[in-house]
């Protein structure tokens, strides 16, 4: 507390924003931090935000997220068919070229997308090419890649068979995974004797999106400059990027207001003591976005495995209260797993609190008093953001139930592998959405998901699950996963808390930055505005560009 | 005297064995595994992931095939930092955390030694309580506050220097100063307790009666008696502060190799936890070796055969 009032009695400047409002740096670059050194930026291995972050900049995919609506927008592919089952997609692909000058052609992303799903490559997102025809038989080992539902019509022309016709598969697609690999980089690699992972080290890289990595220092920075190959770099504004891997959020924060940083970026949170001091600045932005707080329950191990108490107690959480005295970053509060009109889904809107509900469902589940329940135990991984929340809880469960819950703490390590084997009473969890369906959501409910640590499987809510993905009928699909998701909550396996916000600092002469629930801001629209004058009210941001425009 | 020194160093390698079994033994039996997310990776997936790094294997295989690999320098591949090799790594990070240390140990020792001596020479006076209250503030301030409150008033009310990051000297400034005023405080105390010890032994009575002005006997006699005590402390210290501050160098993001202490274990990265163990004890262990010879030139009485 002692250094929160330091920090604020040195830096409330009169002009109202948090440090800095001149860029320390020439007018066509950006400083950013991505929080920390990715574990990989290859496509089909990445499975981490901050190599997320940077695979979006320096690779071009078949389609991208528009930067203000994420609609699945033209990008390599300047159009598409689909079949009237909505299972076989064609794309046709705009003539481009690698940044080494070799033409991109519809063969690196046949490679691409067999090297995701191939059992070799060990991906932890492998199973986002489960949609494609044959990938969970060739990710289980039981097909050769090669049997995948992708092949190359002609150099230009990419043909794609999904398994079911899911909406969802678009903007699927504008997720890292799928973006394309350089086949004759890897097989030159090859021959050469060097080991495949280095591949995307700068003296190897070779990419085609909006940047190129130019240089890489270990844990410090890395150094992005525009990739004058990029099929669009006409429109990329900014010559260099500067993306720093700071970890220690209060550090970014001091870089920030000194100009280290133009923003901290989205993988870098603001320090949970000073978020009621920053927001009051200027140049503080929050919105939404889609990443679901909640509670599993094992619905295996007594007394939990009585779903009226498991119900009980997701009546008695006032989540209201929770996101005003103790998360304080604007979520909201849901009691539903999927959000509320993600994809046109409408959600069960089920009560965010009723105790007295909960006490009724406590007596119908056969406890006089909450003092008859077993004591029960809730884990949580180290951090004083979990640990508050599950102290309230701790605390609204005593209260309205009467029921005693014990708290315990675990490293995340641990915590991660407690997880996977389900061996716990209550764990918290959290989950992000990958693409804007409610299925990205509801899958983690499904029996045969790995995600699932519930230990509850219902073959109705597989069945509706199954059968949504199944209909053409976008209004029937959405019906159909309501339907699931008010099978699994009447059983409540887990318990909704909230949907979380992104806040953030970002400097106001950045520009070409707007916000969206998947919060993804593609460097190539942003800019510096030189003409920034704190004195006068900041000028709107120009509507954001559409690429389907695009040539 | 070269016996002895070779005797010690052969000593060391049995020291390093048990070092080597007992923190691969300890690594392996954590709870937890380099390959876990939130996000479960299919069964195939983990066996693809642990027949590359060879953790399908027995462990006593794994141990005989990691010793093979250490005795020829090889320290393994990171699992946390799939583009990098723990010896890659180490020398990155090393000379930054030399570096660093270097600055921090340099300005412990002008400042320690400084403080002891007036403290020793003006004993008692208002001189030895101000710079023992500077000492005792120096040891109870830690680093995680003090690197801050220098950030904050240096960088951000002064502009002076910046807050964090490598790359010049500027950038080294304050995380010296951060890590190097604990030890500064330690070793201006230890300073003034050893000189106090001699400032009343024959051998200083006598440089006296010689009549030797008294700059002299401070600097030759007392001081070389005095330091003993700083001498063994340094010993240790050296070894730590050239392991890295696993907090100076997160509050200044310096990538040295000080949070690996703490970050591969969390991540249970087992090459790379083995690799920083290895280094940490072999200096420690080589620096407790110069410091006993030091003494020996430092204190005629101290002999070894």
């Amino acid at each position: 507390m002692a250094l929160a009032a330091l920090f604020s009695g040195c830096s409330r400047p009169d002009h109202g924003y948090f440090g800095t409002i001149k860029p320390v740096h020439g007018p066509n670059e950006i400083w950013i931090n991505n929080s920390t050194e990715p574990e990989w930026i290859d496509p089909s291995t990445c499975s981490d935000s901050a190599g997320g972050e940077i695979i979006w900049n320096i690779f071009a995919g078949l389609v991208q997220a528009h930067p203000a609506t994420l609609e699945p927008c033209p990008d390599i592919a300047t159009h598409w068919d689909i079949s009237e089952d909505g299972r076989t997609y064609t794309f046709h692909l705009r003539p481009s070229e690698w940044s080494d000058g070799t033409p991109l052609t519809a063969h690196d992303f046949v490679y691409s997308f067999r090297r995701l799903v191939d059992p070799k490559t060990a991906s932890k997102y492998a199973s986002n090419g489960h949609v494609l025809q044959g990938g969970v038989a060739i990710s289980a080992g039981k097909a050769a890649p090669e049997t995948l539902g992708v092949r190359a019509i002609d150099d230009l022309t990419l043909e794609v068979k999904l398994t079911d016709p899911v909406p969802y598969f678009m903007s699927l697609l504008t997720f890292y995974s799928f973006m394309p690999i350089p086949q004759h980089l890897m097989e030159s690699l090859a021959a050469k004797g060097i080991a495949p992972e280095l591949w995307v080290r700068p003296e190897y890289v070779v990419c085609n999106g909006p940047y190129r990595m130019t240089e890489w220092r270990f844990r410090q920075h890395m150094i992005f400059a525009k990739n004058p190959r990029y099929w669009d770099a006409a429109n990329v504004r900014l010559d260099r990027v500067r993306l720093a891997m700071v970890e220690n959020e209060t550090t970014a924060l001091a870089m920030y207001a000194a100009g280290e940083f133009d923003w901290p970026g989205h993988n870098s949170a603001l320090p949970f003591e000073f978020m009621d001091y920053v927001e009051e600045f200027k140049d503080f932005r929050r919105h939404s976005e889609l990443r679901s707080y909640f509670y599993w329950i094992n619905t295996k191990r007594p007394p939990l495995d009585n779903p009226l108490l498991r119900r009980a107690l997701s009546r008695a959480v006032n989540r209201t209260a929770l996101m005003t005295h103790i998360t304080r970053g604007e979520q909201t509060p849901t009691a539903s797993l999927a959000p509320n009109g993600l994809a046109g889904y409408r959600g069960l809107d089920l009560p965010l609190f009723d105790p007295d509900e909960a006490r009724r469902l406590l007596a119908e589940a056969g406890y006089a008093s909450g003092a008859d329940v077993p004591p029960i135990t809730l884990t949580y991984n180290t951090s004083e953001g979990h640990k508050q929340v599950a102290e309230a809880i701790q605390q609204m469960w005593k209260q309205e139930l009467g029921i005693t819950v014990e708290l315990e703490n675990l490293e995340w390590n641990v915590f991660l592998q407690k997880a996977a084997q389900t061996d716990f009473q209550i764990c918290r969890m959290g989950w992000s959405a990958d693409y804007e369906d409610p299925f990205n959501f509801l899958e983690i409910l499904s029996g045969a998901s790995g995600n699932n640590h519930s230990n509850w499987k219902s073959p109705e809510y597989d069945r509706l699950v199954l059968e949504a993905n199944r209909e053409l009928d976008p209004a029937v699909r959405l019906e159909k996963l309501r339907q699931a998701e008010a099978v699994a909550l009447a059983e409540q396996p887990l318990i909704p808390i909230y949907i979380g916000t992104s806040s953030q600092l970002i400097k106001p002469y950045v520009r070409g930055m707007w916000a969206n629930q998947l919060v993804r801001h593609p460097w190539k629209y942003l800019w510096i505005d030189e003409a920034f004058d704190p004195a006068k009210p900041p000028t709107a941001d120009p509507p954001p560009p559409n690429p389907r425009a695009s040539p | 005297m070269r016996g002895y020194i070779l005797r010690r160093l052969l000593e060391l390698v049995p020291t390093m064995m048990v070092i080597v079994v007992a923190s691969f033994a300890l690594v392996r039996l954590a709870p937890g595994s380099p390959f876990a997310s939130e996000k479960q990776i299919s069964p195939q997936v983990r066996a693809a992931l642990e027949a590359k790094y060879g953790f399908d294997k027995p462990l006593a295989e794994q141990f005989v095939r990691y010793l093979g690999r250490i005795m020829q320098g090889d320290l393994g591949p990171s699992t946390k930092y799939p583009q990098r090799s723990v010896n890659e790594i180490i020398a990155d990070g090393f000379p930054v955390t030399l570096t660093l240390g270097a600055v921090a140990l340099v300005w412990a020792l002008l400042i320690g030694i400084t403080a002891g001596i007036i403290g020793a020479v003006r004993q008692n006076t208002v001189w030895d309580h101000a710079a023992m209250a500077a000492a005792l503030i120096g040891i109870s301030i830690p680093s995680f506050v003090l690197g801050p409150v220098l950030v904050l008033v240096v960088s951000l009310r002064w502009h002076l220097l910046p807050p964090a990051g490598w790359g010049d000297w500027r950038h080294v400034i304050l995380p010296g100063l951060t890590l190097g005023t604990i030890y500064a405080a330690s070793i201006a105390r230890l300073t003034r307790g050893g000189m106090l010890e001699v400032v009343r032994s024959d051998f200083i009575r006598t440089a006296r009666a010689k009549g030797l002005p008294e700059r002299l006997v401070i600097w030759r006699h007392m001081l070389k008696g005095g330091l003993l005590p700083v001498v063994s402390y340094l010993g240790p210290a050296i070894a730590s502060i050239l392991t890295g501050s696993i907090v100076v160098e997160k509050i200044f993001n310096i990538p040295g190799i000080g949070p690996y202490f703490v970050d591969a274990a969390f991540n249970r990265d087992y090459f790379l936890v083995m690799g920083i163990v290895l280094i940490d004890a072999a200096l420690l262990l080589v620096m407790n070796l110069v410091v006993d010879v030091v003494y020996t030139l430092l204190d005629p009485r101290i002999e070894y055969s």
